[in-house]
């Protein structure tokens, strides 16, 4: 059984009636409960004027709602990073729906645990993914982009999607979003929404959505594509592991690296206004780096490349949620988000934790207990004898 | 007519003679050049100290993964280098480290500048799996004849600053066609002239001939129109910036990666640049939308106002751009326009004081 269909709330779904498509009725629907009063403003992908890309608006006019995309062929920016540069000084007046991919609603939640987003006045909004195009192809031809994207989407085709798209096994429900958007397998005639919250029930009991008891048909899909995915996301991490083990294994992987740190600018999770690695600690004297460069023959410059990324690795893995946005970005095609997404799923599993399910579960490291992880302890009075012996 | 070495053997062979002489005499104690790092093929730039460490360097490798005056800037900002330094680097890259020596963001003390007359470099998306190593015979077969060297990136394609202006030595390299026997090195300088007192080689006086250095220049300058023409940068008037620009992502990696950008935090990292919930809502009431996160179009902007007297042409900021915007050809453009207005070209001569420094009440009267 899928974890995330785990229904709390006493409603199952409602169907929503869409006659030209589901992006249109996701649409409708949007417009519909902004209308009502549901919520006063909807934060949504759009299409910018330019036509060849895509960024978040916040939209309170029914009118420029229908111009929107709600799942658009990529992601030019994390969508937490939308709501966290709204909602981070604290919550607004105005109540906000944001239409998100799941990754990006498993982030936003992890940005409100780290004081980063305030989720008080929004209401979340999910929409089973199909994955999206790397960020490289759709920016040679947004024209054949989208023609990719929409046949690829139609028929929940990975192929062409981006990396971590492929093995991505939570495209559907997160648990933690207000209302989600249940597309995979939809059959012409309407959309079938599911509240995930009280919030998310009010919204439909507002709206007098139908209800609808069964939504086996659509649960049977999620669980299948995500065994397959799973299957296929264990398979691809074991190889992956072979390549990147070990200090050499990383510095290999990491050897075309050029410093620009951009896996981090984009990184929803990375929200430290200014990274340590880029800040006046890291910066040395004439002296420091010749020393360094004597000791070894020579420095590779800019140094501590692969400082950067493991102490990015341990800030960050533990709420990773395998975006894909750092691999996106980066300038040397590294597989940034593959790497992550192991290094993410390993340390998660090993705290029974996973980044974005819940916004009551703690963080890790705000649940230190004393006697865990005894067995990756040494004891510190040992080491020390026997190096004395 | 300057001094000039020469030294058997091909011009990267006596680069890597020159910077092994150097390291053994122990006139300097470090070079920085281009190596290779990786086992898949990587080149990285090292602060080489032992001798035995250069037989990996490649300094002519045609690949920019930073702007090496980006990184003497890191080397230099502290304290200034406390023992000489050799290091090797191309025109563009130079010009950049001048322009940071007068923002006291670096200092040329105790750095000896080796440079050449370069032939551009590949797009850094062409760094793996060994796809430049197959075009350098083609590469360099160009270079020798002094040619357009095809698949290079646009900004070096378009480059009219392909020979160096302050370097202490400069490498002969394009239209010379004796460069797989012989490598010719003019020194321009006392400097350059005194560090290699010692080696042994030909002592010789010559130039670079101008009338080669001339049809490549006004290749370039034609590539360059072309290329503008291509991308629409001729009238490049504030619809069209914000056309171009309307795809950013927002990740501000062109002001990382810009060597001209060297503030420690950019103003649109900082706290000041983040919003309170009710800027969003005061700007919602008055369109009806808003884009988040905001301020893309108003970043790059000001990035072209803070920048632009001083940009090299290095196109660092392209080849690092996530949404492929030719930010290239966009800084360049605004960059000559600019820089021709002031009587200004960055990078010529580190006493050439910076066009903000010299305000002068009567200029530009014109456009008040």
């Amino acid at each position: 059984m899928y974890e995330g269909v785990n229904m709390a709330s006493s409603q199952r779904g409602a169907i929503f009636a869409a006659k030209s498509g589901v992006e249109k009725g996701i649409l409708e629907f949007m417009k519909q409960a902004l209308s009502q009063g549901c919520f006063d403003a909807v934060l949504i992908p759009a299409r910018v004027p330019a036509g060849d890309s895509f960024a978040y608006f916040l939209i309170r006019n029914g009118a420029l709602l229908e111009g929107a995309s709600p799942l658009p062929p990529i992601m030019p920016v994390q969508g937490a990073k939308a709501i966290s540069s709204i909602t981070k000084r604290g919550k607004g007046n105005k109540r906000i729906a944001a239409v998100l991919r799941p990754c990006e609603a498993r982030a936003t939640i992890e940005l409100a645990k780290l004081g980063q987003a305030d989720l008080e006045n929004v209401v979340l909004v999910t929409v089973d993914c199909p994955g999206a195009l790397p960020l490289s192809k759709y920016f040679e031809s947004a024209e054949k982009g989208d023609e990719l994207f929409g046949d690829a989407s139609q028929d929940w085709n990975s192929e062409p999607m981006r990396p971590v798209c492929k093995v991505c096994d939570r495209f559907s429900t997160t648990g933690a979003e207000d209302l989600h958007i249940a597309t995979l397998g939809a059959r012409g005639e309407g959309i079938l929404i599911i509240p995930r919250s009280p919030k998310g029930e009010s919204i439909l009991n507002k709206l007098g959505t139908p209800p609808v008891e069964d939504i086996s048909s659509w649960e049977d899909q999620v669980n299948k594509l995500t065994g397959e995915r799973k299957k296929a996301r264990n398979k691809f991490h074991s190889a992956l592991r072979t390549d990147i083990e070990g200090t050499d294994g990383l510095l290999e992987v990491f050897s075309t690296c050029i410093n620009c740190h951009n896996c981090m600018r984009v990184c929803p999770i990375c929200y430290c206004r200014q990274c340590h690695f880029d800040s006046d600690k890291m910066k040395f004297t004439f002296e420091d780096y010749l020393t360094r460069a004597g000791a070894r023959g020579e420095l590779r410059l800019p140094a501590d490349m692969l400082l950067f990324h493991v102490g990015r690795m341990l800030h960050m893995s533990l709420s990773c949620v395998s975006c894909g946005m750092c691999e996106d970005a980066c300038p040397m095609n590294i597989p940034v988000a593959q790497i992550f997404s192991l290094v993410g799923d390993r340390n998660q599993e090993a705290f029974d934790y996973v980044s974005g399910r819940s916004i009551d579960e703690a963080l890790p490291l705000t649940t230190f207990e004393e006697e865990e992880f005894q067995e990756v302890e040494q004891s510190y009075a040992g080491t020390s004898a026997r190096q004395e012996d | 007519m300057s001094k000039a070495l020469r030294i058997n053997g091909g011009a990267e062979e006596g680069l890597k003679e020159l910077l092994k002489f150097l390291l053994e005499s122990g006139k300097v104690k470090g070079a920085l050049t281009l190596t290779k790092t990786g086992a898949n093929g990587a080149v990285a730039y090292s602060l080489v100290a032992s001798p035995a460490q250069l037989d990996h360097a490649l300094p002519l490798f045609p690949l920019m993964p930073a702007n090496t005056g980006q990184l003497l800037s890191l080397l230099t900002l502290k304290e200034g280098a406390t023992e000489p330094v050799a290091v090797v680097l191309r025109p563009c890259e130079l010009r950049a480290f001048v322009e940071l020596v007068k923002r006291n963001q670096g200092s040329l003390e105790n750095v000896l500048t080796i440079s050449s007359t370069c032939g551009g470099v590949y797009p850094l998306e062409m760094a793996l799996n060994g796809s430049i190593e197959e075009k350098l015979p083609k590469y360099w077969e160009a270079v020798k004849q002094g040619e357009m060297i095809p698949d290079i990136r646009p900004a070096c394609k378009a480059c009219e600053y392909f020979a160096p202006y302050t370097a202490d030595i400069t490498i002969s390299l394009l239209g010379n066609k004796g460069i797989d026997k012989e490598t010719v090195m003019l020194l321009n300088t006392e400097k350059g002239e005194s560090f290699v007192q010692g080696i042994s080689g030909q002592f010789t006086e010559e130039e670079l001939d101008s009338e080669t250095m001339e049809r490549i220049r006004s290749r370039r300058e034609a590539e360059k129109q072309k290329l503008f023409d291509e991308i629409e940068m001729r009238n490049l008037g504030i619809d069209e910036l914000t056309k171009a620009f309307s795809r950013c992502i927002g990740c501000h990696n062109c002001s990382k990666a810009c060597p001209i950008c060297y503030c420690h935090v950019c103003f649109f990292d900082t706290e000041a640049s983040e919003h309170e919930p009710l800027h969003y809502e005061t700007e919602l009431e008055k369109t009806g939308n808003v884009q988040v996160l905001p301020d893309a179009i108003f970043y790059q902007l000001v990035r072209l106002f803070h920048v632009s007297a001083s940009c090299v042409g290095c196109g660092l900021c392209a080849d690092v751009c996530p949404a492929n915007i030719p930010l290239w050809a966009i800084s360049l453009r605004v960059g000559e326009t600019v820089q021709k207005a002031f009587g200004y070209l960055p990078g010529r001569d580190v006493e050439e004081g910076l066009p903000v420094t010299t305000f002068k009440p009567e200029e530009f009267a014109g456009i008040r």
